[in-house]
């Protein structure tokens, strides 16, 4: 725990428990992000499915860094995460993003996918209104990943023919925005 | 359609087993099977058993996705006036 960090976050005026609880509801739903987005990763087959596969796993792996990113701050604000993995799955701040009924049905499969980042980019600008001005540090690694959490909402919905393109898939190395906090 | 007392609205906090119930502008829904309302409680920000008409506006979505969710019945002094 950094005890002077916290204290000023609490000083600023922020419910730093409460901030703690979003943190970690927010990591609980990027891991589940991670193992969810793996089976439908395995599924993205046929035509349509290979056309989106490569997309999916880098919002996949770009998940699972985000739960790493958080969690050093959780520790940091005096926090911790749950020691049962159930518990931890079942406060995630966002619906698990589960297989569809029928897999082969690739705008259901982008439906679930296009919905998680969307309850992802919730989270986040709920995050950064709370610590923005207050708690530098939170509020970098909320926007941080608001910032990819945003770039996968758009790969995902664009694919659903929701608007016209103006993003494209990554490129280079993953993490643009997060990288910095895991080095 | 129910009409609910702020004082009643209160005992459906999602907690041991009972509903979650809250209200938004007068109408009260029942939230109890959603997964971001386990417990009655939703993004450790808000509790089921109020009305969150004030609550939302300072949320990252709006009203729409109430839409999903049954109309159990209306908060009273809080209704709209087609509702009373």
């Amino acid at each position: 725990m950094a005890k002077v960090a916290r204290e000023m976050v609490e000083r600023a005026g922020v419910n730093v428990d409460q901030l703690l609880e979003l943190l970690v509801k927010n990591a609980a739903a990027e891991l589940n992000t991670y193992y969810y987005y793996t089976i439908l990763r395995a599924n993205l087959i046929g035509l349509d499915g290979e056309t989106i596969k490569e997309i999916a796993e880098v919002a996949r792996i770009e998940d699972r860094n985000h739960f790493e990113a958080l969690v050093p701050r959780i520790y940091e604000l005096g926090g911790k995460l749950p020691e049962d993995m159930v518990e931890f799955h079942n406060l995630s701040a966002c619906r698990p993003a589960k297989l569809p009924a029928n897999p082969r049905d690739i705008r259901a499969m982008l439906t679930v996918l296009v919905e998680a980042e969307r309850c992802a980019v919730r989270g986040y600008t709920q995050i950064c209104n709370m610590t923005a001005g207050k708690d530098h540090r939170t509020y970098d690694l909320a926007l941080s990943i608001l910032h990819e959490e945003v770039e996968h909402e758009s790969w995902f919905s664009e694919f659903l023919g929701e608007g016209p393109s103006g993003h494209f898939m990554r490129r280079g190395e993953t993490s643009p925005f997060v990288g910095k906090f895991l080095k | 359609m129910r009409r609910f007392t702020e004082e009643e609205l209160l005992y459906y906090d999602g907690r041991s087993g009972r509903p979650a119930y809250m209200a938004f502008a007068g109408k009260v829904y029942d939230v109890t099977g959603s997964f971001l309302w386990r417990g009655g409680r939703h993004q450790a920000l808000h509790t089921a058993g109020a009305d969150l008409t004030e609550a939302i506006k300072a949320a990252p979505h709006g009203p729409e996705l109430l839409a999903k969710f049954p109309v159990v019945g209306v908060l009273q002094g809080k209704e709209k006036p087609c509702e009373k």
